[in-house]
């Protein structure tokens, strides 16, 4: 299958199931907003080594908010439950009850399954915190210095899929970081989707575990590193030079479909060679993207 | 089972009618017969709902009451769920130690909505009553939990004793406003006189508002304005002769 002379792999990514929260947060303004929903999503592209990963899902429009205010829309997920809600506290404790003029929403109020953030987050008042409860829904008041803090006592979690990715394999390094932000700015206004790595972008794919260290869960991808390819097992087509990746967490398969597909379709461009998957042989994720299939809507016929 | 349960009153009320029985979580197990025949009171003598009440429909937890109800009591007093319409004025009571559920009251309301029943320590424990008039005296008396908007002036001693919960008053408050409560809030954007036993804390726009005063009006359709939504507030700490954990929100305009 060729798009626009790009060829996709017969092959599929291979992804993991995970828990996921979604937070809306508002602000006096759009700046300050995107301000705690960018630290708050800091440092959160791995759960190897960030104990999360956490994305800008989008941006939620004054009309769309429950307090009439610009939000930012933030998925963070991790591979349990028993620590969703640990991670949420913390972050949310000290990258959104920090920022000045913010309120934490619930982004999923129809989740069975609830988070009690804002309850533990309460405490901060150290007994002069309030609460209301308006529309069924409970909200602490937490008093800060520079006023109130708005937070929802609940956030809805739900089971989630991360590690869907798609590799841009292109003739030059420019080739391939134009490709991967064509394919990032054709996501990211799409629902349901996070690119947890810096700019929704990971240079260094990897592999599991490691040829020489055993105490390395994860080590860099050789087969397609371009600098290894004469001294290792490569899997780059030949005038492949630099590799890029995409990788995507969501809330459920159809989600992480189309953003696969509107990315592999904007990444489709002059320089790029082929568009492949990292999978594990289908062994270790239960979540299957095969491209060529994704793609068949999009193809041209 | 029908989409809802109509009341309407066939006679002018002279004397007080107790209509406790009125409340609407109970209606889904009653048939149009059980509903006619649901005890009231009229003027201290025992009665028939159907003796003042026209009834149509059945076995539905949404219940809507028409005519002039000054005289009626207790409507949806205890209530824990359902909804409960008022096409008109409301007497004394109603609401009154209400669990759950909402009361849209198209009318003025009496004294002690969404208040405490005699004897009892606590009025309203939960729920939303929506009063689109005035309200009468100790609106909301010693609520601990839920909402009441009064779209109009409300009397004295609104919110008096409250342990928790809010009272929105789009007109004026009377005097005793706030008095003894523990905890929970009142919003005025009209004159209200407070106890001196409030104290001034701080002039700023409180983040609650915004989503309280949003519902209200995507719920309810109440004609909240810009410059509340977003507005100032003079926020009074109270009652300091009780716990003085709660507030008098005080709109100070844009």
């Amino acid at each position: 299958m060729q798009i626009d002379g790009v060829t996709i792999a017969d092959t599929f990514a291979e992804a993991f199931t995970m828990r996921a929260t979604r937070v809306v947060i508002t602000a006096k303004n759009a700046r300050w907003a995107r301000q705690a929903a960018t630290t708050m999503t800091g440092f959160a592209t791995s759960v190897i080594g960030c104990k999360c990963e956490a994305g800008i899902e989008r941006e939620v429009s004054e009309r769309e908010t429950l307090d009439g205010r610009p939000g930012v829309s933030v998925l963070l997920m991790t591979m349990d439950k028993e620590s969703l809600p640990q991670r949420l506290i913390e972050r949310l404790g000290q990258t959104v009850l920090t920022c000045p003029t913010t309120a934490c929403f619930d982004g999923l109020p129809d989740a069975p399954d609830r988070l009690r953030a804002g309850k533990a987050l309460r405490v901060f008042g150290d007994g002069f915190q309030a609460s209301k409860v308006i529309g069924g829904q409970r909200y602490w008041r937490v008093p800060v210095m520079e006023g109130e803090f708005l937070v929802a006592e609940t956030f809805g979690m739900q089971k989630a899929i991360g590690g869907g990715n798609f590799l841009i394999l292109a003739e030059d390094a420019d080739s391939a970081l134009a490709a991967a932000e064509a394919a990032v700015d054709a996501i990211s206004d799409l629902p349901g989707v996070i690119l947890p790595f810096p700019g929704g972008v990971a240079r260094s794919g990897t592999k599991v575990g490691s040829k020489r260290y055993s105490s390395m869960i994860a080590t860099t991808n050789d087969a397609f590193s371009p600098t290894l390819r004469a001294i290792t097992q490569s899997e780059l087509p030949d005038g492949v030079n630099s590799v890029l990746e995409i990788v995507l967490d969501g809330l459920d398969m159809p989600s992480i479909e189309a953003a696969m597909r509107a990315g592999i379709q904007a990444a489709c461009r002059p320089g790029v060679r082929a568009i492949t998957a990292g999978n594990y042989g289908g062994k270790l994720g239960p979540h299957h993207f095969p491209l060529r299939r994704i793609m068949g809507a999009a193809a041209p016929a | 089972m029908s989409d809802q349960v109509v009341l309407t009153l066939r006679v002018p009320l002279e004397h007080r009618l107790e209509v406790d029985a009125i409340v609407p979580d109970r209606f889904p197990a009653l048939v149009t017969r059980a509903i006619a025949a649901l005890p009231v009171q009229y003027g201290g003598r025992p009665a028939a709902l159907s003796d003042f009440f026209t009834v149509t429909g059945e076995r539905s937890d949404r219940v809507l009451v028409q005519g002039d109800l000054a005289w009626a009591a207790g409507l949806g007093a205890g209530m824990a769920g359902g909804e409960l319409v008022i096409e008109g004025a409301a007497g004394r009571d109603v609401g009154a130690a209400m669990a759950g559920g909402v009361i849209e009251i198209r009318g003025a309301a009496g004294d002690n909505a969404g208040g405490a029943l005699p004897g009892a320590s606590r009025g309203m424990t939960g729920g939303e009553i929506v009063i689109r008039g005035t309200a009468g005296a100790d609106t909301g008396a010693r609520m601990r939990r839920g909402l009441i908007a009064v779209t109009a002036d409300a009397g004295q001693g609104t919110g008096g004793g409250m342990i928790a919960g809010t009272v929105v008053v789009f007109g004026a408050s009377g005097p005793g406003t706030g008095r003894w409560i523990k905890r929970g809030s009142i919003v005025s954007f009209g004159a209200v006189v407070r106890p001196a036993s409030f104290r001034y804390a701080c002039t700023y726009r409180p983040p609650h508002i915004r989503v309280l005063l949003r519902y209200l009006a995507t719920r309810y359709g109440l004609p909240v304005t810009e410059a509340q939504v977003a507005g100032r507030y003079h926020r009074y700490s109270g009652d300091l002769a009780e716990l003085g954990k709660g507030e008098i929100l005080e709109w100070a305009g844009a």
